[in-house]
């Protein structure tokens, strides 16, 4: 294939990423903006939408499309649940101290794993995708006779994964409609501000906590969800999402959820980019890099605001 | 109305307040005074349930703030107007109300009543709390404790850094709250600021409610201010 097409196959494949990667890490940046709160088991919340959008699937074999719409809503559900339990049973009880809330989160991680490795098993398992059509796409060439549309061999995406970019910022515009919009976006922007002012003006901050950090997981489970069909579920697939849902919230700044979507596109498409011309590995590492020069040269991130 | 029976409280493993007892009777302007660290903040926090009372009790038209939890507070129809303001500063001024008027689920007739008063702030609706003056933020402190419609609003130190004109109009707010209906615990450093609109004084020392006089008596007593404020 020619460097143009090529370009443009990896540009897609990175726009799946980035898609995945927006909603995983702006789970993560939610909870850390409201709350403070470092989550070490987000990856693992995304894992389990994988292994739990498995099972919703697999128990409706029959009805591939049914299983995954059921999925699509069930298991970020029912993750978020799991997610809201967690806050409330363990990170309130440790008042959301900074550095036990790591350690704590950490632990919850390992719960989790070792669980998902106790039932569900070793394997990678597939999910069925509800539509997953060969669509080959066009490339333009200037030709003698000016410019022509030609169709390159191996040039080409499925209509799933067109489905999931649509997806994704569906879902990501859908969240900024709550944020800014309504009333539960005002309860929490009001706790992240000032939750002492929040809880004297009668707002339940316990209970918004709990929302918030189901929420940041039940997004990392829907991106989850939206992949599977890409990608396979297994108990360990929690912790490329995570590394990578760090680096995207570093650089776009803690708690900035703009500067989290345009760090995902970036990271997301970069990593396309980089995976198919080079390797995979390299793209993580120098993911890694532009990271460690943020922290050095930009703390607050491209995006975040500077320290008052 | 407000009754305080020996309250203690304690941040972390600190014990701060010892013995506060006071209270504060249906429409009266009350005001807490003390030295810088007596601990006039931490009881209205407590007050307030956002530090917990290891001692003592707390109640309010006769019900227990003991047992609440401190979201529950404001719905007792007790408001908060901390020290420094705690606005919602990222947030407009007409999202502060907002917040202000969900407690009680109060609508527009309260907002617009509310903002009667304030018409600077009526003028400012869509800008960010944070870009408003210093008075100006106060203002919106007390608009947004309004809100609630409060039988009993807790200002910590208005009067702390604004120009004396905002100070004038800080007290003149004051009073207006109160004529509204509300009692008021004012918690001030400044005398001068206070013992014209004030009813009764409550002196705080080193967490310990040292006396409660009424207004006039402090006026004629200046050993008094000297004793507990050390002026
Ligand atoms: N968050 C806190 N943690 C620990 N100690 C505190 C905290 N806030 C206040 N204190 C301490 O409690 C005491 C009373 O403080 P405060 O109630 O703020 O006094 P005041 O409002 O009268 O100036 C002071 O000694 C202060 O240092
Ligand atoms: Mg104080």
């Amino acid at each position: 294939m020619d460097f143009g097409p090529h370009l443009f196959l990896a540009l897609l494949e990175g726009s799946i990423t980035a898609a995945v990667l927006a909603l995983t890490a702006v789970g993560l940046s939610l909870v850390f903006g409201i709350m403070r709160v470092v989550n070490v088991a987000h990856g693992e919340f995304f894992m389990l939408g994988a292994v739990f959008a498995w099972w919703i699937t697999s128990m409706l074999g029959a009805h591939p499309v049914l299983g995954f719409v059921l999925a699509l809503l069930f298991a970020p559900l029912l993750v978020g649940l799991i997610a809201a339990t967690t806050d409330y049973l363990i990170l309130r009880r440790i008042n959301y101290n900074p550095e036990r809330t790591i350690v704590a989160t950490i632990g919850v991680l390992y719960i989790i794993q070792q669980l998902t490795l106790m039932t569900f098993g070793p394997e990678a398992r597939p999910v069925t995708a509800p539509f997953n059509k060969r669509i080959a796409l066009p490339w333009f060439e200037n030709g003698a006779d000016g410019f022509t549309l030609i169709w390159p061999w191996g040039l080409g995406t499925t209509t799933y994964k067109l489905a999931v970019i649509v997806a994704a910022v569906v879902i990501l515009l859908m969240l900024w409609l709550v944020l800014t919009r309504t009333k539960w976006g005002l309860i929490m922007r009001a706790t992240q501000l000032n939750s002492d002012m929040a809880t004297a003006h009668g707002i339940p901050v316990d209970k918004v906590y709990a929302m918030v950090f189901g929420l940041g997981a039940a997004l990392a489970a829907l991106g989850a969800v939206l992949v599977v069909p890409i990608q396979q579920a297994h108990y360990l697939m929690g912790a490329d999402p995570l590394l990578l849902s760090f680096i995207v919230v570093i650089i776009g700044g803690l708690g900035s959820l703009l500067g989290t979507v345009v760090a995902a596109v970036f990271i997301g498409l970069s990593d396309g980019i980089i995976s198919v011309f080079f390797s995979p590995t390299l793209a993580k590492i120098l993911a890694t890099l532009l990271v460690a020069f943020v922290l050095i040269f930009k703390p607050n991130g491209l995006f975040g605001k500077s320290a008052e | 109305m407000l009754e305080l029976k020996q309250v203690g409280a304690a941040y972390d493993q600190v014990q701060v307040l010892f013995d506060v007892s006071m209270n504060v009777k249906p429409g009266e302007i009350h005001c807490l005074l003390g030295r810088n660290g007596a601990g006039k903040t931490t009881t209205l926090k407590t007050i307030m349930g956002l530090v917990t009372a290891n001692k003592g009790t707390l109640s309010f038209n006769n019900v227990s703030l003991n047992g609440l939890s401190a979201h529950q507070i404001p719905k007792q129809k007790i408001a908060y107007v901390p020290q420094g303001r705690g606005l919602f500063t990222e947030l407009s001024v007409a999202q502060n109300i907002e917040v202000g008027l969900m407690v009680r689920g109060k609508g527009t007739s309260t907002k617009d009543k509310v903002l009667e008063l304030f018409p600077r702030l009526k003028e400012r609706l869509k800008q960010r709390a944070e870009t408003l003056s210093g008075g100006e933020q106060q203002m919106l402190a007390m608009a947004r404790a309004l809100c609630i419609e409060p039988d009993l609003i807790l200002l910590d130190e208005p009067t702390e850094g604004l120009q004396p004109s905002m100070i004038q109009l800080i007290r003149d707010v004051t009073i207006k709250m109160r004529d509204e209906g509300a009692a008021i615990l004012l918690v001030e450093q400044r005398i001068d600021a206070v013992l014209s609109i004030a009813d009764r004084v409550s002196f705080i020392e080193r967490g310990v409610i040292a006396e409660t006089v009424t207004a006039s008596s402090v006026q004629n007593n200046p050993a008094m201010l000297t004793r507990y404020l050390g002026v």
